[in-house]
């Protein structure tokens, strides 16, 4: 009898517990391997789930952009799911029943997806620039991290296989035809334009934070921390005092703890 | 036209007419009864003179080598299989269209009444190629090959393939040289390109490699030396592909070094009815930066033995072992073995048994596999002439296992049980040979014993394919 009752209570508890224990999330290894755009999309992903509360396990893998069912880091493994990438890991999450972004209205949440398509848009392509279309930042940072996690000649043929695709998604997306000017003008534009919004907030809407500002703090906090040979962006983004504030803020709140790794 | 002289004769011979020896006398000569084979072993018979028309650009030397054991003969019978013996080598460089060769009696002043010439005419040529059906496991493909033959004299070929099948597409060029003048030991080194489809295990690859081989043969049997690099780069093939196997997504590096050794004594390579094959292959890898991986070694017996009443009984055994040689080599699931199909493990699905998850096959690092088949000439007839000869009934009894063994702990524990879990089939069908290109079964199949993972096919199995245990 006592059986019984433990087992019905066990089903009860499992139904209400819509979060395992182990889930995954898969990125390159971050010491010699990853480069600028999937570390700024690995870190939004990482800093969005310590916002909701959520566990998870981080592992690096060399192969995980082959592993990723879309071909993109980062991708968690969830049960018998497959999820890569920002967004879809949000709406994934939201199902889950774990939501930052409820308290907005309609409008709000209307404008909060406009502002993560401009930073889709202008921060990660401006990103994507600076890894693949200029030539010293090609040949000393992305080709040799790219290849270093083959052995020759692999790391020669797959760098600059991977060179010649994202060069020509560029120039599809009219990005690889723009100088360094251009682009550092269009990174201008976003960071005022995000600049306004966050205005003296402590988060992008209101006081608690949202999708938004885990999507934002990924890119600037890449752009500032990262140590490349042209460094034009993290001196366009730190005229923005309420920016770098805002990085420094939720690094502190978020990842100094250093919850998962 | 250029001819080569073996032997200079006496006096230069005016060109005549020579007595053919009709084809059909040829094969009388060497290949009726034992007893016409003595009649004309006896008669004695000189060689003065070996002669081959029709070179132009192939080097004399290596035509010399294939043809001068003519001149060792000592009777009738000899000459015509030694001559017989030369063209099939003529043949097997592969750059002549047409060899024929006809024996003569021997003209000039000091010839004797035994003394013969034989002259060989052969038609050179410089492209080949052809489109040719291939038959697979279960598949098929189109080959189409092109052929540059005889590059600087000496056979050396280029090969250009392209095959398109139903699992895989592949491209290769391969340059080949016949060493010492030999056809028999050949060197070949090339490059290649291979996409194939593995649907048990859900996942597709693109193999590029370079390699290269050497053929020859010793008094046992034919050697394969290979050295070969491969780019391998493992994709999955849908989103339900089992985790286990995603894990192994992207790029790898192989270099492998290989022995096989091959001695096939059977009558026929589809449906034999006596003889014994034997191949035994060996590899040595590294993966990646691990220049000492793994080692792989593969072992396959046949044996056919011929009973009264038609009947032909044959056994197989194979098997396989792999340990890698440093530890924390991961050793990618294309090296694993697999066991399973219709024409090995039958009963069983394509590759279907031993370790799996999510309904992928994993495949593992060792497997033994062995049967016992009693075939029967059909009950029955079909059709007229040696069409009855195509077809066989068989009943087979078959057994395996497949598993990982582990040689760092318990690896008694783990060959012990492979050996206990033993899977075992048993089924009778009707086999039927198409023109020496493939084997083609439907057989009734009772999987006795199964085990946890495999995925059986109780009933009526079709398979087609050549290779077979």
């Amino acid at each position: 009898m006592a059986s019984l009752l433990a087992d019905a209570f066990a089903v009860e508890i499992g139904a209400k517990e819509p979060w395992p224990d182990n889930v995954s999330l898969y990125q390159p290894f971050e010491v010699g391997q990853i480069l600028l755009p999937d570390f700024a999309a690995c870190l939004g992903v990482k800093t969005y789930l310590s916002m909701c509360g959520l566990n998870y396990e981080l592992v690096f893998k060399k192969n995980a952009e082959h592993m990723s069912p879309s071909g993109k880091v980062p991708f968690m493994h969830i049960g018998p799911f497959l999820i890569s990438e920002f967004d879809p890991i949000v709406a994934f999450v939201n199902t889950k029943g774990f939501h930052l972004s409820s308290h907005l209205e309609e409008t709000e949440r209307g404008e909060m997806r406009a502002y993560m398509s401009l930073v889709d848009n202008v921060l990660l392509n401006a990103e994507l620039y600076l890894s693949w279309c200029q030539e010293d930042v090609v040949t000393e940072v992305s080709r040799p991290r790219y290849g270093s996690v083959y052995p020759w000649p692999l790391n020669k043929v797959l760098s600059w296989k991977k060179y010649y695709e994202e060069r020509r998604r560029l120039k599809a997306m009219g990005w690889a035809q723009k100088t360094l000017e251009e682009v550092c003008e269009e990174v201008k534009t976003c960071c005022q334009a995000l600049s306004e919004k966050l205005d003296k907030n402590l988060y992008f809407f209101g006081d608690n934070p949202s999708e938004l500002d885990a999507l934002v703090y990924g890119h600037l906090y890449t752009l500032l921390t990262t140590v490349l040979p042209v460094s034009r962006f993290a001196e366009i983004i730190q005229e923005f005092d309420n920016l770098s504030q805002f990085v420094s803020r939720i690094d502190s709140k978020y990842h100094s703890k250093d919850l998962q790794h | 036209m250029e001819s080569v002289r073996a032997k200079e004769p006496p006096t230069t011979t005016p060109k005549q007419q020579p007595q053919k020896l009709k084809p059909v006398h040829r094969m009388l000569l060497g290949f009726t009864g034992k007893e016409d084979r003595n009649i004309f072993n006896q008669i004695p018979a000189h060689v003065n003179k070996v002669h081959v028309d029709g070179l132009e650009h192939t080097k004399h030397d290596i035509v010399i080598k294939q043809v001068k054991d003519v001149l060792e003969a000592q009777s009738i019978g000899e000459i015509c299989v030694r001559a017989h013996t030369a063209q099939s080598k003529l043949r097997k460089l592969d750059i002549f269209k047409d060899i024929q060769f006809f024996i003569d009696t021997s003209k000039g002043k000091q010839s004797g009444t035994n003394d013969y010439e034989v002259i060989f005419e052969v038609e050179e040529r410089r492209l080949g190629g052809g489109i040719h059906g291939e038959v697979g496991t279960n598949d098929g493909a189109v080959r189409t090959a092109f052929k540059f033959l005889n590059l600087f004299g000496r056979a050396e070929n280029v090969n250009m393939e392209y095959s398109y099948g139903t699992k895989m597409t592949s491209g290769s060029l391969m340059f080949s040289k016949p060493l010492f003048e030999n056809p028999d030991i050949l060197f070949r080194t090339g490059g290649y390109q291979h996409h194939g489809e593995y649907p048990w295990s859900g996942y597709r690859t693109i193999d590029r490699g370079l390699l290269a081989d050497i053929q020859f043969p010793s008094r046992l049997g034919s050697h394969t030396l290979s050295c070969e690099g491969v780019w391998r780069e493992l994709g999955c093939m849908n989103r339900t592909t089992a985790f286990a196997v995603r894990e192994q997504a992207g790029h790898s590096l192989k270099y492998a070094l290989k022995h096989v050794f091959a001695r096939d004594h059977r009558d026929n390579n589809i449906l034999p009815n006596k003889g014994t094959l034997f191949t035994c292959t060996q590899e040595l890898a590294g993966v990646d930066d691990k220049v000492l991986g793994f080692v792989k070694h593969n072992m396959e017996f046949q044996a056919f033995k011929q009973l009264p009443l038609s009947t032909v009984f044959q056994l197989s055994l194979g098997g396989g072992i792999m340990k890698p040689l440093q530890s924390g080599t991961e050793v990618s699931i294309q090296d694993h073995f697999f066991l399973g199909g219709p024409l090995t493990l039958r009963g069983f699905n394509i590759n279907a048994v031993g370790p799996s998850s999510d309904g992928n096959a994993l495949g593992a690092n060792a497997y033994w596999l062995g049967g016992l088949h009693l075939y029967t000439p059909l009950p029955f007839r079909i059709g007229k002439g040696g069409f009855d000869d195509h077809f066989r009934t068989h009943m087979f009894v078959n057994a395996g296992s497949l598993g990982n063994v582990n040689f760092d702990s318990n690896m008694k524990e783990d060959l012990q049980r492979l050996a206990e879990t033993y899977r075992l089939s048993y089924g009778l069908g009707i086999v039927v040979r198409i023109g020496g290109l493939a084997r083609l079964e439907l057989n009734y199949c009772v999987p006795a014993q199964v085990r946890q993972g495999d995925s059986s096919n109780v009933g009526l199995q079709f398979g087609i394919g050549v290779t077979f245990s």
